[in-house]
């Protein structure tokens, strides 16, 4: 086994193991919340188990899988060892300490403040050092990723860097944007309030500085699964990448347009003029553009695979394309949760409709579809990719996978899509439980149930990952060789500086992240508005 | 190099062409045409609705604010500033002691623990719920036949120094098993309210840690004599120094049984 191997399954361990916990967590929420488990157990143990559950999906299992991807997709597309190991290992510790800093934290009732940081509610301050030291570990492994590149853009003067690791630097640069907001609130806002130097905090300010990364995360939990989409799905079904060249914009899209858009978030709040909300909501529509340019492309490349199977007429290339093969089937599963997900989300983005829907229900069953259901069936099918090879193992039998893969797709759809209709009715979000007693609340129980059986099937398909997996690690086969990345139609040979670095857009991006959000966060500065009485809750 | 610099300076002027270009339709849209028709529509001028969606000036650009001209009335007239924060934090125990063997202890007691049934019990309370209390009765938001006098009398650093010595005053941890047992219907009132009558669970916020208002008293170990006079005083309108009318709204929907066993529930220790 490679070192970087290890250091791979090292990330995969911990990212999946936060992510069994929490999908145990978030079955029993769902419970909870349902006719079935109704009164159920304490508020108290309720947020706490949010708040286990949030941070444990939305921050160790996406930070953790994609470093690990990452360090991956840097020695294999690069052809070269990946440089400074020994500190992507004091990344990994750094992050894991951070980790278990948060979780005891948690478990202590110390900090169930649920997983966003919206003071003036605060928890105790090792819940936020805690997260903040996942960050730091993150931050390792972005240099990481921009040295790899560059060592090697030094070495192979001219080329086309390859695309995974064109993807993944963007993600890279992405969240090192992505944090700046975040680690702003926290380390000079809330820690602060959180370890009493402070009794009062500006909410507006922060509320703010939590936008600016809110959105961009969503994004950067995104990106491996559209790496997958351009680098992976089109060989594992036995075809060619449409086009180098829109997966290169797509990502550069991504890196512009996730940014100056968290503002979209704070519709409701009164601290900003209209027209900064306007200015990002119609920043936010051209994240609709990467998106759709990834269906484009990715359909075209399948159907070039189809086609090269044997595919005939205007739809017989979908049928003939290979899926039973887990990546071609995840990719699949995964467009049509994007379609609903998408749709979902121009409601959220758009300025008039968001008022409608805005802290319901709908906000969260929105986010499981797109994130768990979109963007975490690639996390396993990348997994399921990746692993044989970390392992040098192959599996004796794919069909598990299959089953585990639609019974996600199947969960998550029978989850979500009451839930977005509970949230149309008005049911509210971040709430403990419901009385059932009351005859409109009464009207949601059938909805709440199903959606509660869609959580079930979700616990069942969470638990088939894991053996799927460890059946690999049983298995006596010997394998996890042959070719990973998809070739293009018209493999670059040289392109333009702007589609082989990142120069140009880093200098848009902060165009544009001036514009949007330089004098909505200058203002708490010039003109602090009162501020709100730090609320701690432990 | 003058190759690949051909190659990339179409890319540089276009891209960046293109993202001020839609970056511009946002700031004309956003910041000058739709709040000027919006201004229109409520009677603004041009300047202000633009100032009004900018952010410069407060209100919406599509809306007449204040839509009421009417002064506020509010209940108290304690608001939640660094400053007074900060006269808070600068309470002393020893002449809040020295004020107490003064003024208070007749009624209640040297560490804050009454003789007196229909009087609070004030020692390991919070020193914000005592700080809000004096003030309201100081400027009359709050009325009681002694406790108006005697507040007026004080000023507001004896107000906290007063206060802070009562907050570091010990709860007597009375045994809750000695106390009877509780119904479960009262339990589970604290617990989780009762959404059908719109009732918030009392622990929502008078529970250590649960991020209610700053001032919510902490009710444990309250005689229960005193806890049930003043719900009552809440339910008939008759105190109105609760914010937002919260415990009024909340006292009216009680029933003198739910009354009588949430006090009986504080008044064994619980939280």
């Amino acid at each position: 086994m490679r070192s970087v191997d290890r250091l791979c399954l090292a990330h995969f361990r911990v990212a999946f193991a936060a992510f069994l916990v929490a999908a145990i967590l978030g079955t029993w929420q769902m419970w909870v919340r349902s006719p079935l488990g109704a009164s159920v157990g304490d508020p108290d143990i309720y947020f706490l188990s949010v708040t286990a559950h949030g941070a444990s999906m939305a921050y160790v299992l996406t930070t953790f899988f994609i470093m690990g991807f990452g360090y991956f997709v840097a020695e294999t597309s690069l052809g070269r060892a990946l440089p400074g190991r020994a500190w992507a290992w004091l990344g990994f510790w750094i992050a894991l300490i951070g980790t278990l800093m948060a979780v005891a934290t948690i478990l202590s009732g110390r900090a169930s403040v649920l997983y966003t940081f919206y003071p003036p509610m605060t928890a105790n301050a090792f819940f936020y050092i805690g997260l903040v030291l996942v960050v730091v570990g993150s931050w390792v492994w972005c240099v990481l990723m921009i040295v790899a590149m560059t060592q090697w853009k030094g070495e192979n003067p001219g080329a086309a860097v390859p695309l995974a690791m064109y993807g993944t630097v963007a993600n890279a640069i992405l969240w090192l944007w992505t944090t700046v907001g975040v680690a702003a609130e926290l380390l000079f806002q809330v820690i602060p309030a959180a370890l009493s130097w402070v009794q009062t905090i500006d909410a507006g300010l922060a509320r703010t500085l939590f936008s600016w990364t809110l959105h961009a995360i969503v994004y950067f939990w995104l990106l491996p699964a559209y790496i997958a989409f351009y680098t992976m799905v089109p060989r594992a079904a036995g075809g060619r990448l449409y086009s180098d060249t829109m997966g290169r914009l797509t990502f550069i899209l991504f890196l512009i347009y996730s940014l100056p858009v968290g503002m979209h978030h704070l519709f409701m709040d009164p601290e900003h003029g209209n027209a900064f909300k306007f200015i990002q909501m119609l920043l936010t529509a051209f994240v609709a553009v990467p998106t759709l340019l990834t269906i484009f492309t990715i359909s075209a490349s399948m159907e070039v695979a189809g086609r090269l199977r044997g595919g005939r007429g205007l739809f017989g290339w979908i049928g003939a394309l290979p899926w039973d093969r887990p990546m071609v089937l995840a990719a699949g599963l995964s467009f049509v949760m994007l379609g609903f997900g998408g749709g979902g989300g121009l409601v959220n983005m758009s300025y008039g409709m968001n008022a409608m829907i805005h802290n319901t229900a709908w906000v969260t069953a929105h986010f499981h579809l797109i994130f768990g259901g979109t963007v975490v069936i690639m996390y396993f099918a990348i997994a399921y990719e990746i692993w044989p090879r970390l392992i040098a193992r192959e599996y004796a039998s794919v069909a598990p996978l299959r089953r585990q893969l639609w019974l996600w797709f199947i969960g998550m759809m029978v989850m979500t899509l009451p839930w977005h209709w509970l949230g149309l009715q008005g049911q509210w979000r971040r709430v403990a439980n419901f009385n059932y007693a009351d005859p409109i609340i009464a009207s949601w129980g059938p909805w709440v149930t199903v959606s509660f059986v869609g959580g079930l099937m979700l616990l069942i398909s969470a638990l088939l990952f894991a053996r799927n997996l460890f059946a690999l690690h049983q298995s006596a086969i010997a394998g996890g060789q042959g070719p990973f990345y998809a070739l293009a139609i018209h493999p670059p040979k040289r392109v333009p500086a702007a589609l082989n670095g990142f120069g140009l857009w880093n200098v848009l991006v902060a165009v544009l992240m001036l514009a949007a959000y330089g004098y909505p966060i200058a203002q708490f500065i010039v003109a602090p508005s009162p501020s709100a009485m730090v609320h701690r809750v432990e | 190099m003058a190759e690949s610099n051909a190659l990339d300076q179409p890319w540089r002027i276009w891209a960046s062409v293109a993202v001020v270009t839609i970056l511009l339709t946002g700031v004309l849209l956003g910041a000058i045409i739709v709040p000027i028709v919006q201004g229109r529509g409520a009677g603004l001028d041009a300047y202000t609705a633009i100032c009004r969606a900018l952010g410069l000036l407060p209100g919406s650009p599509a809306q007449v604010q204040p839509q009421d001209r009417t002064p506020p009335s509010p209940v108290s007239q304690v608001s939640w500033t660094p400053a007074i924060l900060k006269v808070l934090a600068g309470g002393d125990v020893e002449r809040g002691r020295a004020k107490v063997m003064e003024v208070c202890v007749a009624c209640h007691g040297e560490q804050g623990v009454s003789p007196t049934p229909a009087v609070p019990h004030l020692n390991g309370q919070s020193a914000a719920a005592i700080y809000k209390q004096l003030h309201d009765y100081r400027t009359g938001s709050r009325v009681n036949e002694q406790m108006t006098g005697i507040a007026q009398a004080l000023d507001e650093s004896v107000i906290a120094d007063v206060a802070v010595y009562f907050a570091g005053q010990r709860k007597r941890n009375p045994n809750p098993a000695s106390l009877g047992a509780l119904p479960s219907e009262i339990v589970d009132l604290v617990v989780h309210g009762d959404t059908v009558r719109g009732l918030p669970p009392c622990a929502g916020c008078h529970r250590t840690g649960s991020g209610g208002p700053i001032e919510t008293p902490i009710l444990s170990e309250q005689g229960d004599d005193y806890l049930v006079q003043q719900l009552q005083l809440f339910a008939s309108d008759k105190r109105r120094n609760d914010v937002y009318g919260r415990m009024r709204s909340i006292s009216a929907r009680l029933s003198p049984e739910e009354i009588k066993g949430l006090a009986a529930y504080y008044r064994a220790g619980f939280r």
